[in-house]
């Protein structure tokens, strides 16, 4: 299955990454289809392949090719592979630089390099700065099952309650992700990822389920670590936005004032915001 | 008809006795022997009570009994059901040994996924979280469904382009694997609920748990090696997921 790429390469689109052939079959498994046949991205086709097998031809033929041209126009250009070539010491360092935004010594400029469509950036796997999206994901995961462990030592867990954590995680990445893409309008750049942004915003799960583990051991831990993840993801955010502004926007609006109070807002708003979700 | 008087009450001839006509069980009711001329079902059991019918009903007692001798041959010739239904006794049982016993495994065994291993041990946890009196049917059959999804979603987007899990086969790994937890739910009915054993035990299944989910996903794609530990966390919150509902 090829990976189409339905629009033609915009100045930050084409991360360089075209033709991923995501290959699902095992021995004994249903044959995979011919190439060229116009699927596109894995979780949508495979999904529903793998899982109603003939069935899923008959029922979903017509509705699959609806929601295939959706999806691929909404994620037309953009390459969700990208924010997942990881490797272990990427999360690591990353990690570190969230937690502890003021010890990264280096730049926070994300390492660009030229290509025949226009400027692409360097995979997570080479650039600390490149933006990724496992650790997001994993960060709402583990904001839900601590959400779920701190209920449960106060005595208030049961089933329902894992539904209502991951309400209340995407709830949060949510309100993270509107912030940040309300800041890059008014800056006047829309031109930015989605899935950038998703990912810039999804870091601060990660600040919110340190702080959830620290409900668990006592009131004070949970201020203490309340107050230092806010604060550190303020400043990591407004390292990366102020980035991103300047990447994005025409030269001579640079440097503005108005930047500056867009980034001291986000930094700012972002302590209610962990307190908001992080109350239990 | 005689009368039939309770012993005891003595005879009394001047009383008027209400007549009760009294039937004595009778005969069971002789079947009327065939005239010629009237076709009569018999109640004899076996064929020749279909011979008695024979001339009304010849059409459907040949089909029938041609029908019957053909299911007869039909029959013998199917494979046993638990051949059809796939289901393969020895290969779950080896499949079970192979996460229980850490060392030693030939982990090959999981490349041919099947549900029903996954499947009984879904029942068999649920079992014992009604022992504690939690009724987690639905929710372990719920958690596991999107576990199993969760895992499929993570595994492929990080092997990139070589990703070879498929949701069967993930489903499939996840309900082997959670046999420690099986354990943990039959131990933590020993152990008082608050306390530092449980959160122990809690940790090293989990834990368990998580080993052998990342040591079969590993063997069965061998690219992600270099990916092991963030799959392995994965894993762990899968896990750990699991463990609440033992837990709390």
């Amino acid at each position: 299955m090829a990976w189409q790429q339905q629009q033609p390469p915009r100045p930050m689109q084409p991360y360089g990454y075209n033709n991923f052939v995501p290959q699902p079959g095992m021995p004994g498994m249903p044959p995979q289809p011919p190439p060229g046949s116009g699927d596109s991205a894995f979780y949508n086709s495979d999904l529903i392949r793998t899982g109603l097998g003939a069935y899923g031809e008959k029922l979903f033929g017509s509705s699959k090719d609806y929601v295939q041209s959706n999806i691929s126009r909404f994620l037309a250009g953009q390459d969700i592979h990208y924010y997942f070539q990881l490797n272990e010491q990427y999360v690591k360092n990353k990690l570190k630089i969230i937690l502890f935004p003021f010890l990264h010594k280096g730049h926070w400029t994300r390492i660009a390099e030229q290509v025949a469509g226009g400027i692409t950036y360097k995979p997570p796997r080479y650039d600390i700065n490149a933006p990724d999206l496992y650790i997001p994901l994993m960060a709402l995961a583990t904001y839900v099952v601590l959400r779920c462990y701190a209920l449960g030592f106060t005595g208030k867990f049961s089933p329902a309650v894992m539904q209502s954590s991951f309400s209340h995680g995407i709830g949060a990445w949510l309100v993270e992700v509107i912030l940040v893409k309300g800041m890059l309008f008014a800056v006047g750049s829309g031109e930015v990822p989605w899935l950038d942004t998703l990912a810039y915003s999804g870091y601060s799960l990660v600040g919110m389920s340190v702080s959830i583990a620290a409900t668990i051991s006592s009131k004070y831990l949970f201020y203490f670590a309340l107050l230092w993840t806010g604060i550190c993801m303020g400043v990591f955010l407004v390292k990366t936005l102020k980035r991103v502004f300047l990447a994005e926007v025409r030269s001579y609006e640079r440097d503005s004032s108005k930047h500056h109070y867009l980034l001291l807002f986000v930094a700012i708003a972002q302590v209610p915001i962990f307190l908001w979700f992080t109350r239990l | 008809m005689a009368q039939r008087r309770a012993p005891g009450i003595p005879p009394q001839q001047h009383q008027q006795v209400p007549f009760v006509p009294q039937q004595q069980p009778q005969a069971p009711m002789r079947p009327m022997p065939p005239t010629p001329g009237l076709p009569f079902l018999s109640f004899d059991i076996g064929n020749s009570g279909y011979g008695g019918s024979a001339p009304l009903q010849q059409p459907g007692y040949s089909s029938s009994s041609s029908a019957s001798t053909g299911f007869g041959a039909a029959f013998e010739d199917e494979p046993p059901l638990l051949e059809e239904l796939g289901i393969n006794p020895s290969q779950i049982l080896q499949k079970t040994k192979s996460v229980l016993i850490p060392f030693r495994r030939n982990l090959n065994l999981h490349e041919d996924a099947d549900l029903s291993g996954p499947f009984l041990f879904c029942i068999l946890f649920g079992l014992c979280q009604l022992l504690a009196g939690k009724l987690h049917f639905g929710v372990i059959l719920g958690w596991g469904s999107l576990a199993s999804g969760f895992l499929y979603t993570v595994a492929n987007l990080l092997s990139g382009t070589r990703g070879t899990l498929d949701l069967y086969r993930s489903f499939s790994l996840v309900g082997y694997s959670l046999l420690p937890m099986i354990l943990f739910s039959a131990l933590s009915l020993l152990v008082p609920r608050q306390g530092a054993p449980i959160y122990v035990m809690a940790g090293l299944i989990v834990l368990w748990c998580t080993w052998s989910c990342t040591s079969l996903l590993v063997v069965l794609s061998p690219h992600s090696e270099e990916q092991k530990r963030l799959i392995a966390y994965a894993c762990l919150i899968i896990y750990m997921a699991f463990a609440l509902l033992i837990i709390f």
